[in-house]
C-alpha cells in the first residue's frame, strides 16, 4: 500500500539533494539545476496530499501553478546568468562577489 | 720708670705676649719685601722689657689672674684669663731672656739665606705661643698654646724644605709630639670629668679642688664626682706622656735628634731652652696631681733618659747631635728631679740649662757657618758639622773657644758655674730620696752620678776634638790656601753669645757657689718641705764625686782625643750601637711606619677584592633579577596579552569569514537558520 | 506491485538526482535532470495527478529542459565547466558543511513525517471517511478544468500574465548588446 508517507520520504529526499547541490556547487547552472530539484520535490509534495481533495483538486491545480512558476524562474535565471557571463566572463558564484562595475 | 712701675702686671703681661705676635703679622703680611727681620728683634725686645716688668711686679708678691668669659655648653662656662705667679713670671723672664740673643744671633747666622723672611716669621709665632703658654691660666688654653707651640716647631725644623731630611724630621716631630698631646687630652677629659673646671687656681690653688680630694676605699672621691682610684694615676701619666713627647724622654725620644735638620739657632731657642722645657712646666703646673705610683713612674723614665741619651752621645760625630742627646740626658735630669718630689730643683736646672745650652748651640752653630764658608771657598765636599773634619779650631776662633768651654763646664756641673748648683741639686735631692724610700731605690741617684760623669765626657769630647789638636780636613787644601782658613765669628754672633755666657756663671744665680739652697730661684718657688730628709753628708760627698769624675773623665779624654792614643776600636759593635741610637729608630719605623702601610695595603686588598667582589656580587643578583623580570614581563605578561589579542584576531578571522560576499554562504547561512528555528520549535 | 513500481521509479528519480550530484559535465547532468523529470511524473500517476504528471513532462521536460539544454549549448565553452574541486577523483568529499545542512534538514523532515504519521490532519481523515479521496476512475481532467474556470480563474489569469511577464522580462534581459 502506498502511503502518504512514501511520497513524503521521497519528496524529502529529493529537496534535500536539490538543496545540497544548490549550496555546493561552482555553477551557476547547477544552481539552477538545484533549485529545480527543490521545485519539484514540492510539487511532489503537493500532489501527494492533493490525493485526498476531491472537493475543490486544491493539491494538483497548485502543482499546476508551481511547474509554470518554475519554467519562469528557469526562463529568468538563465537570462540572468548569461548577463552575468558577459560581465564578469565566469559563472562560478564565488567570484561573482562585488557590486562595483568592473 | 715709676709710671711704669705702676702698669697693671696683668697689661704687661699680656704685650710681652702680644709683641712677637704682631711681629709675627707683620711679617706675615709683608713678606718677602722686608727680610731683615728688624721687627722681629723689636718684637722681641719688647717682649723682655715687659717680661721684666711683670717679672718684678709679681715675683714673691701676691699671686694675680684675670678672667674673661669665652663660652658656654651647658652647665658649664669656659673662661679665658692669665694667671701670674712664681713659676709663670719665671718662665716668662726666662723665655724672653734666652729669645733675645738668638734674635740678634740669628740675623747675622741666617744672612743671605733667600727664605729668611719666613725664618723671621716662624720664630716670632712660636715666640708668641711659647710666651702665651706660660701665662695661662686653664689647661685648654694651655692646650691651644702647646700645639701651637709644637706647629711653630714643625714649620722651623722643615725649614728648609727643599732638604728630603728635613721633611722627614719635621713630620717626624709632629707626629711624635701628636702622641703627645693626645695625652695631654686624655689628661684633660679625666680631670674635666673628676672636677668640672680646668681653672688652674680652682684645681691646683692653694684651696684648690685637688687638695679637696682623696682617696677612699679605692675611689677617687672629690667634691663635685668620683671615680675608681687608677684614674688619678692614669691622669697623671696621661700628662707624663704628654710631657714625655714635649721633652723627648724615652721612648719618644726620638724626634730630638732628627730636629737637627733645622737652623742651628732654632735648635738653640726651640730644641735645647725654650720648647722642650714646655713638658718640665706643665709637670710642675700639674705637679699636685700626681700619686706616688705616677711619680716613681716619672723618676724611672727619667732615669732611662738620661743614661740611654749619655750613651748614644758618646758614639756621635755630628756636634748638633752630641748637643740634642745632651739636652734629653739633661731633660732626663729634670724629669728625675720632678719624680722624686722636688720640682722646684727641676725648674732651677731647666733655667740654667736653658742658659748654658743655648750657648752651646749657638757657639756650634758659629763654627758650622764658619765651616761652611771654608767649604766653599776651598770647594771640597765634607759635611761642615763632622767632628772628624775639625781640630785645633782654638787658634783660629779663641772667643768661641773660651764660650763654649764656659758652657761646657756648665753642663758638666763644674764648680763655680751655675749648672754645678742646678745639677747638684738634683742629683743630692735624689740621693736623700732614695734613702727615704729603701736601699733599691738608690740605683737612681747611682746611675745619675754615672751619667753625671759621662756628660762630663762627652762634652770634654767635643771641645777636644773640635777644638785642640790640628785641623783635620786642612791636611787635604794645606798647598792651596795661605791665609787662614777660618776666621772667628761676627761680632753680631759673639755678643749675644757673650751675654749667655755670662749666666752660666753662678752669681746670676746664688751669690753662695756651694750651696744651693741659697739660689733666690729656689728660694721663690720652694716646696714646703720635702717628704724626705736631708742628709749632710749627701750634701759634702756628692759634689765632691762628681768633681773627681769629670776631671778624671777629661784627663782620659784629653788623652784620647787629643793625644790621639786612643786605644778601643771605633768600629766596635758598641759604639756603632750608640751612633745608630740602639737602632730605637729602625725598631719604629718597622714597627709603626711599615705596619701602617701593611695595614694601608691590606685595607686596600679588602676593599679591592672582598668589598668590590661583594658589590659585584649583588650587582649579578639584582642583574639576574632584572633580567628574570624582563623575561617575565617579555613572555608572560606580554605574552598573556598577545594571547588575548590572537584569540581575538583568530576568532575574528573565523567570523569573518561568514561575510566573504558569496551567494553560497548566504543561503547556507540561511538554511542553516531555518533548521535551527525548526529544531527549536519542534523540540522545545 | 504497484509498490515495487513505486520504489523502482523513487530509486530512479533518487538515484539519478543523487547521480546528477556529482557529475561535473553540464551536459550529463542535465540528461540525467531529464531523467529525473521523468521518474517524478511517473511518481505523480502513483498519486492519481495524471494532468500534472502530462503537465510536468509536457512543459517541465519539453520547456524548462529543452530551455535550459539550449541556453547553455549555444553559449562558450566556459559555461560547460563545474568548477567545484580540482581533485579529479569521481568519489572526491564535497563539501561538508553542505552536506551536514542537508543531512540535518533529511533528518528533521523524517523525524517530522514519523510523528506527523502518528497525528494525521482530521481533513484527511475526514476525506477518507466521506470518500472524497480521489479516485483512480475520475475524470481528473474535467474537474480540473471546471475548478479552473471557477473557483481559481483568478490565479488562473493572473498567472497566464504572469507567466508572459517573466518571459518577456527574460527575452529582454538576454538581447544582444549594440554596439556603443
Amino acid at each position: 500500500m502506498i502511503t502518504l508517507t512514501h511520497f513524503l520520504v521521497v519528496s524529502a529526499c529529493i529537496f534535500c539533494i536539490g538543496l545540497y547541490t544548490v549550496l555546493s556547487k561552482k555553477n551557476a547552472i547547477m544552481i539552477l539545476v538545484g533549485i529545480e530539484l527543490m521545485i519539484n520535490a514540492s510539487i511532489l509534495n503537493f500532489v501527494a496530499f492533493g490525493k485526498y481533495d476531491k472537493v475543490s483538486y486544491g493539491g494538483q491545480i497548485f502543482a499546476l501553478f508551481a511547474i509554470v512558476l518554475a519554467a519562469a524562474a528557469v526562463a529568468v535565471g538563465l537570462a540572468l546568468v548569461l548577463n552575468v557571463y558577459r560581465h564578469y566572463k565566469t559563472i562560478n558564484p564565488d567570484e561573482i562577489n562585488e557590486l562595483k562595475d568592473k | 720708670m715709676n709710671q711704669l712701675a705702676h702698669i697693671s702686671p696683668i697689661y704687661t703681661a699680656l704685650l710681652t705676649v702680644a709683641a712677637p705676635f704682631v711681629a709675627f703679622l707683620y711679617q706675615a703680611l709683608v713678606g718677602k719685601r722686608d727680610q731683615s727681620g728688624i721687627i722681629s728683634l723689636l718684637g722681641i725686645v719688647c717682649s723682655f722689657i715687659f717680661a721684666a716688668l711683670t717679672w718684678l711686679a709679681i715675683w714673691n708678691h701676691p699671686v694675680v689672674s684675670a678672667q674673661l668669659t669665652w663660652f658656654i655648653i651647658g652647665a658649664s662656662t669656659f673662661k679665658v684669663g692669665i694667671l701670674l705667679n712664681n713659676l709663670s713670671v719665671l718662665m716668662l723672664l726666662l723665655v724672653s731672656t734666652v729669645a733675645l740673643p738668638v734674635h740678634i744671633y740669628s740675623r747675622a747666622y741666617m744672612k743671605g739665606d733667600p727664605g729668611v723672611h719666613r725664618y723671621w716669621m716662624y720664630l716670632s709665632l712660636f715666640c708668641f705661643a711659647m710666651l702665651g703658654l706660660v701665662i695661662m691660666d686653664s689647661l685648654l688654653l694651655m692646650y691651644i698654646f702647646w700645639e701651637l707651640v709644637g706647629f711653630a716647631s714643625y714649620l722651623l725644623i722643615g725649614f728648609w724644605f727643599t732638604r728630603e731630611t728635613a721633611v722627614q724630621a719635621n713630620k717626624k716631630a709632629f707626629l711624635v709630639n701628636r702622641i703627645g698631646d693626645l695625652g695631654f687630652l686624655i689628661g684633660l677629659a679625666i680631670i674635666f670629668t673628676q672636677f668640672k673646671t680646668l681653672n688652674l687656681v680652682d684645681l691646683f690653688g692653694e684651696a684648690g679642688l685637688i687638695y679637696q680630694s682623696a682617696i677612699t676605699n679605692g675611689q677617687w672621691v672629690s667634691p663635685v664626682n668620683s671615680m675608681d682610684q687608677i684614674w688619678l694615676t692614669i691622669a697623671g701619666l696621661a700628662f707624663f706622656i704628654a710631657a714625655m713627647a714635649k721633652s723627648a724622654q724615652f721612648p719618644l725620644h726620638v724626634w730630638l735628634p732628627d730636629a737637627m735638620e733645622g737652623p742651628t739657632s732654632v735648635s738653640s731657642l726651640i730644641h735645647a731652652a725654650t720648647m722642650v722645657a714646655a713638658g718640665v712646666f706643665l709637670l710642675a703646673t700639674v705637679f699636685p696631681l700626681f700619686n706616688e705610683s705616677a711619680l716613681l713612674f716619672i723618676a724611672i723614665i727619667g732615669t732611662i733618659t738620661a743614661a740611654s741619651a749619655a750613651y748614644f752621645a758618646l758614639g756621635q760625630y755630628d756636634i748638633k747631635r752630641i748637643l740634642a742627646f745632651s739636652t734629653i740626658s739633661q731633660l732626663g735630669f729634670m724629669m728625675v728631679g720632678i719624680g722624686i718630689g722636688t720640682w722646684d730643683a727641676a725648674l732651677f736646672h731647666l733655667v740654667t740649662h736653658a742658659f748654658f745650652k743655648c750657648l752651646l748651640f749657638l757657639s756650634a752653630g758659629a763654627i758650622i757657618h764658619e765651616m761652611a764658608h771654608f767649604k766653599v771657598h776651598s770647594q771640597l765636599d765634607f759635611d761642615p758639622q763632622d767632628l772628624r773634619n775639625m781640630g785645633g779650631l782654638r787658634k783660629y776662633m779663641p772667643k768661641t773657644f773660651m764660650l763654649m768651654s764656659i758652657a761646657s763646664l756648665a753642663l758638666a756641673g763644674f764648680p763655680l758655674t751655675s749648672g754645678y748648683l742646678s745639677k747638684d741639686s738634683i742629683v743630692i735631692s735624689a740621693y736623700e730620696w732614695a734613702l727615704s724610700k729603701g736601699d733599691f731605690y738608690l740605683l737612681i741617684p747611682i746611675l745619675l752620678v754615672i751619667v753625671s760623669i759621662l756628660t762630663a765626657f762627652y762634652i770634654g769630647r767635643l771641645i777636644f776634638k773640635a777644638f785642640f789638636g790640628d785641623f783635620r780636613i786642612m791636611d787635604q787644601v794645606r798647598d792651596k790656601l795661605h791665609d787662614a782658613p777660618l776666621h772667628e765669628a761676627s761680632k753680631t754672633m759673639l755678643i749675644p753669645m757673650f751675654l749667655l755666657g755670662l749666666c752660666c756663671l753662678f752669681p746670676v744665680f746664688s751669690l753662695n757657689p756651694v750651696s744651693y739652697h741659697d739660689s733666690w730661684l729656689m728660694d721663690g718657688l720652694l716646696l714646703d718641705e720635702y717628704t724626705f730628709a736631708p742628709s749632710h753628708n749627701a750634701h759634702v760627698i756628692i759634689p765632691l764625686l762628681l768633681l773627681i769624675g769629670s776631671v778624671v773623665s777629661w784627663i782620659i779624654g784629653w788623652k784620647w782625643y787629643v793625644q790621639q792614643k786612643y786605644p778601643l776600636n771605633a768600629n766596635s759593635l758598641s759604639l756603632r750601637a750608640a751612633f745608630n741610637q740602639a737602632y730605637i729608630n729602625e725598631l719604629y719605623q718597622w714597627i709603626f711606619v711599615d705596619g701602617t702601610l701593611k695595614l694601608a695595603q691590606f685595607c686596600y686588598w679588602f676593599d679591592r677584592y672582598v668589598v668590590d667582589s661583594l658589590v659585584a656580587f649583588i650587582q649579578f643578583i639584582v642583574l639576574s633579577l632584572s633580567r628574570l623580570s624582563v623575561w617575565i614581563d617579555k613572555h608572560i605578561v606580554d605574552g598573556f596579552v598577545n594571547a588575548v589579542a590572537s584569540v581575538a584576531y583568530w576568532t575574528g578571522n573565523q567570523v569573518r569569514l561568514v561575510q566573504n560576499g558569496k551567494l553560497q554562504t548566504a543561503l547556507y547561512s540561511v538554511f542553516l537558520f531555518v533548521l535551527l528555528g525548526l529544531i527549536y520549535l519542534i523540540f522545545f | 506491485m504497484e509498490i515495487i513500481l513505486f520504489y523502482a521509479f523513487a530509486v530512479l528519480a533518487i538515484g539519478s538526482a543523487l547521480l546528477l550530484v556529482n557529475l561535473k559535465n553540464i551536459a550529463r547532468v542535465l540528461f540525467l535532470f531529464f531523467i529525473v523529470l521523468f521518474a517524478m511524473a511517473g511518481l505523480y500517476l502513483f498519486a492519481l495527478a495524471d494532468f500534472v504528471a502530462i503537465t510536468q513532462i509536457m512543459v517541465y521536460v519539453g520547456g524548462v529542459l529543452i530551455l535550459m539544454l539550449f541556453a547553455f549549448m549555444l553559449s562558450n565553452k566556459e559555461l560547460l565547466k563545474d568548477l567545484q574541486d580540482s581533485s579529479g577523483s569521481f568519489l572526491s568529499m564535497p563539501k561538508w558543511q553542505a552536506i551536514v545542512l542537508t543531512l540535518g534538514f533529511l533528518t528533521l523532515m523524517i523525524l517530522g513525517i514519523n510523528e506527523w504519521q502518528q497525528s494525521i490532519p482530521t481533513w484527511i481523515l475526514q476525506a477518507r471517511q466521506n470518500n472524497t479521496e480521489i479516485i483512480p476512475t475520475d475524470n481528473n481532467i474535467q474537474q480540473i478544468g471546471l475548478r479552473f474556470m471557477t473557483f481559481y480563474v483568478l490565479p488562473f489569469e493572473v498567472i497566464s500574465v504572469f507567466l508572459m511577464m517573466a518571459l518577456i522580462g527574460a527575452s529582454h534581459l538576454s538581447r544582444k548588446e549594440r554596439n556603443r
